[in-house]
């Protein structure tokens, strides 16, 4: 469905999403939130800062647009852009056009991947001003004080290529995100997953051993989400060793023996 | 219009024109007369066939009978000038002087024929026939001479290559036997020494593969005698693949010393034990074999020290348990510090655990 035909209500979460606080990051975000300050989430792939993200916005009530960035990302994706439609050239906004107008939460997820042009865009919008120029209009929107922007990034498997201006990064308030300790992480598998205590713990114990290898060649540690899938699997049905070798071996790595040295380390607890 | 048998391939000089002004009954006669005429020469054929009508038309049978010799005659001698006294000759016989045509035919045979060979010329025609039956005879001689001097010249290459990689084995061996643990010394000699006896080159490769192989136990002494072996036998059918066999570079080489191979070579599993002992322990822990600790603590902190072949079992996945299971022991030493122990330390501990208990402790 395009941008354009949908209502802003429809970016709004009406189910309140599972979110485990590991610290004092809800406060933070409210806190920045309320000051109007924008706010950078950093850490490892799949330890929930997307769900943090739906998290806050269904507590504070904000609707959520959310733009996964990529290298083609352009400012026009974002702001917004002239299109033909019959005999007339109209004006469509773009998402973070669309959050800043109604007050939302505008997240930009893994915003390191888009063309830093792009990301030059944001810069009046995380400042005192809280405006977005769209340029082509001709015009300047003044962020409601409703409106938070919010940005992610992996610093982990950043490149010297890829990585945020500093004249970007300066601009946020920066909640740093970790995968949980065994006992919260434990709690989000029951509660995601569905499965018992017992496995839950060997899960946390096998993704724990696992991200003791993040420096020995693996580049990133098994995530929360891939422990989440492998309990799902379980839940569902399939064999402890199957379901782990399906999500926590093979998509980590494609070094057969990482593979295999990461099956021994399943094979200790199931 | 059909011929007779004895036309022959008479049809080709025989223009129909021709036949026509010959008489219905001196046909078969007239393409016969051609013919016969013909197998000298097909140009004599051809002139014959075109002045024979005119001669037969006189029903003459001696003129044309003479006709015929005198073109044979001169014919004999040269077949351009039979052609031209063929063509000549009608027109002479129609001379009032009927000696003409015979003072003629005298006169070209002679012409063509030239003076009687001379004694000279003879004995050169002989000389030449001599030479060249001596050359044909000597042919066989000279290409057996070339044969010859090739296959020569081409071992003399291959000596020389020899000799250039013998010295070359004798420059790199004293430094790999250095090298080579002293035990395997004597049999690696023995079979470097049956290589280098076929194949100086060869040796060179070989030399370096058994050093590697002994040095990491991937083949007993015994595997190594059966390795050099079946590579003899790929050298003795083809020296290049053979040498390719002893630097590890072929397939069949590789199948032999898998098929020699005794246990499970701890090289071949080192980084997986490695990067499992690193997960359990959560410490940067390494793999060594037990011939790779010379100056190295045994206990260290960061290793685990393990045999550089498993044989328990005949299979490698039960071997690589048994490996697995040192490891884990390992690492769990390692994680826990039981390495860490020192008998320098007991004092302090027995002095502490009494100030803790009492005497009694």
């Amino acid at each position: 469905m395009a941008v354009e035909t949908q209502r802003v209500e429809d970016f709004r979460l009406t189910k309140e999403p599972y979110y485990l606080p590991l610290g004092n990051e809800v406060e933070l975000f409210e806190s920045a939130y309320h000051a109007g300050l924008p706010v950078m989430l950093k850490g490892p792939t799949g330890c929930g800062k997307t769900r943090f993200v739906e998290y806050m916005s269904f507590r504070l009530s904000r609707t959520l647009v959310t733009v996964a960035c990529h290298e083609d990302l352009t400012a026009s994706d974002l702001v917004g852009k002239y299109t033909l439609r019959g005999d007339e050239t109209v004006w469509q906004d773009g998402p973070l056009t669309i959050a800043v107008k109604s007050g939302g939460i505008a997240y930009l997820d893994e915003i390191v991947e888009a063309r830093k042009d792009t990301t030059v865009v944001i810069h009046p919008l995380t400042d005192d001003r809280r405006i977005l120029p769209l340029e082509k209009k001709g015009e300047i929107l003044q962020a409601p004080s409703e409106f938070q922007l919010v940005i992610s990034y992996n610093p982990g498997y950043q490149s010297v290529l890829k990585d945020l201006k500093h004249s970007t990064k300066q601009r946020f308030v920066a909640l740093e995100f970790d995968y949980p300790p065994p006992d919260r992480e434990e709690e989000i598998l029951r509660n995601e997953s569905g499965v018992d205590d017992d496995t839950a713990a060997k899960l946390v114990k096998i993704a724990e051993k696992v991200r003791n290898l993040r420096t020995h060649g693996l580049e990133e540690g098994v995530s929360t989400r891939l422990l989440v899938y492998a309990g799902q699997l379980m839940a569902n049905g399939i064999e402890p060793v199957a379901a782990c070798e399906a999500t926590i071996c093979k998509p980590i790595t494609d070094d057969l023996e990482m593979q295999r040295s990461i099956v021994e380390i399943i094979a200790t607890q199931f | 219009m059909t011929f007779g048998p004895a036309v022959g391939n008479v049809g080709m000089y025989v223009a129909r024109e021709m036949l026509a002004a010959v008489p219905d009954a001196q046909r078969q006669a007239y393409l016969r007369m051609v013919e016969e005429i013909s197998e000298l020469k097909y140009q004599l054929g051809v002139e014959v066939a075109r002045q024979l009508p005119r001669l037969l038309a006189e029903q003459d049978q001696d003129l044309v009978a003479r006709y015929l010799t005198q073109v044979r005659q001169i014919a004999g001698v040269g077949w351009k000038s039979g052609v031209e006294v063929a063509k000549q000759l009608p027109d002479l016989y129609e001379a009032p002087d009927p000696a003409l045509a015979e003072s003629y035919v005298q006169i070209i045979a002679d012409a063509t024929q030239g003076p009687p060979e001379d004694t000279e010329t003879a004995q050169l025609a002989s000389e030449l026939d001599g030479l060249e039956r001596a050359l044909r005879e000597m042919e066989p001689k000279v290409k057996r001479a070339q044969e010859l001097k090739a296959l020569l010249a081409a071992r003399d290459r291959r000596d020389e290559k020899r000799r250039k990689h013998a010295v070359e084995l004798a420059s790199v061996l004293p430094p790999i036997l250095a090298r080579l643990r002293p035990r395997y010394r004597q049999i690696f000699l023995e079979q470097v020494r049956l290589v280098a006896a076929a194949d100086p080159e060869a040796s060179l490769e070989a030399a370096d593969t058994l050093l590697d192989l002994l040095n990491g136990e991937r083949v007993s002494a015994e595997g190594a005698s059966e390795w050099v072996a079946r590579g003899l036998a790929v050298l003795d059918r083809n020296k290049e693949v053979g040498r390719g066999y002893f630097r590890l570079g072929s397939k069949y080489a590789l199948e032999v010393l898998d098929e020699l191979k005794e246990g499970l070579a701890l090289k071949d599993v080192a980084r997986v034990l490695k990067l499992y002992a690193t997960a359990l322990s959560g410490r940067d822990v390494a793999i060594r074999g037990t011939h790779q600790m010379e100056g190295l603590d045994a206990f260290g902190a960061d290793h685990v020290v393990l045999p550089p072949d498993m044989r328990f079992f005949d299979e490698d996945e039960k071997n690589f348990i048994a490996y697995k299971v040192a490891t884990a022991h390992g690492a769990g030493r390692i994680e826990f510090g039981t390495y860490d122990f020192s008998l320098v330390d007991i004092s302090g501990e027995v002095d502490a655990l009494r100030a803790r208990y009492g005497s009694a402790a």
